[in-house]
């Protein structure tokens, strides 16, 4: 099965903001604006913080014991 | 004030409400989402249920690690415990299943984020049907 990163960090997301979203609010509507605060926010923090850290150079690939 | 007045102040009552909500914790834990369930918040138990599921069966077709202690890492006491939050699951895969996970897997860190995360999850599924159990949320 081929695996994307995004694919799986953006399932991890939404996973995460569905639960918090049922979890703390009652109200159909603020439970969809939290939703997608923390769906964007967790996506969107992502995307930025590994575009900031694209100029460092990767390094050796980790050993596989 | 002094004699407590009403029946639900008993001993005896308490003792059933407090063993009610204990028993409520127990199969929280152990199945997720079954607190809400019987606390006749069933709509969102199954919810719960099938959120903490996927987020189980993706980490463990990820080959995730599923955390146990080791004996020169003490760091692992508190993510056995947090992956242990997950109830039924995590004694299944681990004692029945004898899944460990596997580290030369691509999703290893992945699978391991999910199912520590379903863990933790269903901790806080712990204690909401606490509170709820307890009257001090709604």
């Amino acid at each position: 099965m081929p695996i994307s990163h995004f694919f799986l960090m953006s399932l991890y997301a939404l996973i995460v903001s569905l639960f918090f979203a049922i979890l703390w609010r009652r109200n159909r509507r603020d439970q969809v604006r939290l939703l997608l605060q923390m769906f964007l926010g967790l996506v969107g923090g992502a995307l930025l913080l590994a575009w900031l850290m694209f100029p460092f150079p990767s390094g050796p690939p980790a050993p596989i014991p | 004030m002094a004699d407590g007045g009403s029946a639900a102040g008993t001993p005896a009552s308490d003792e059933t409400v407090l063993s009610k909500v204990f028993g409520t914790l127990v199969v929280a834990w152990l199945l997720p989402g079954a607190g809400h369930f019987l606390l006749a918040r069933r709509g969102r138990g199954v919810f719960f249920f099938l959120l903490v599921m996927c987020a189980v069966l993706t980490g463990f077709l990820l080959n995730g690690n599923l955390y146990r202690v080791l004996a020169d890492q003490p760091l692992t006491i508190l993510a056995t415990l947090g992956s242990m939050g997950m109830g039924a699951p995590y004694f299944f895969l681990r004692f029945y299943l004898g899944y460990q996970g596997d580290l030369t897997s691509v999703g290893y860190e992945y699978g391991t984020a999910f199912l520590l995360t379903a863990g933790l999850m269903n901790l806080l599924l712990v204690m909401d049907a606490w509170d709820i159990a307890r009257g001090r949320k709604d």
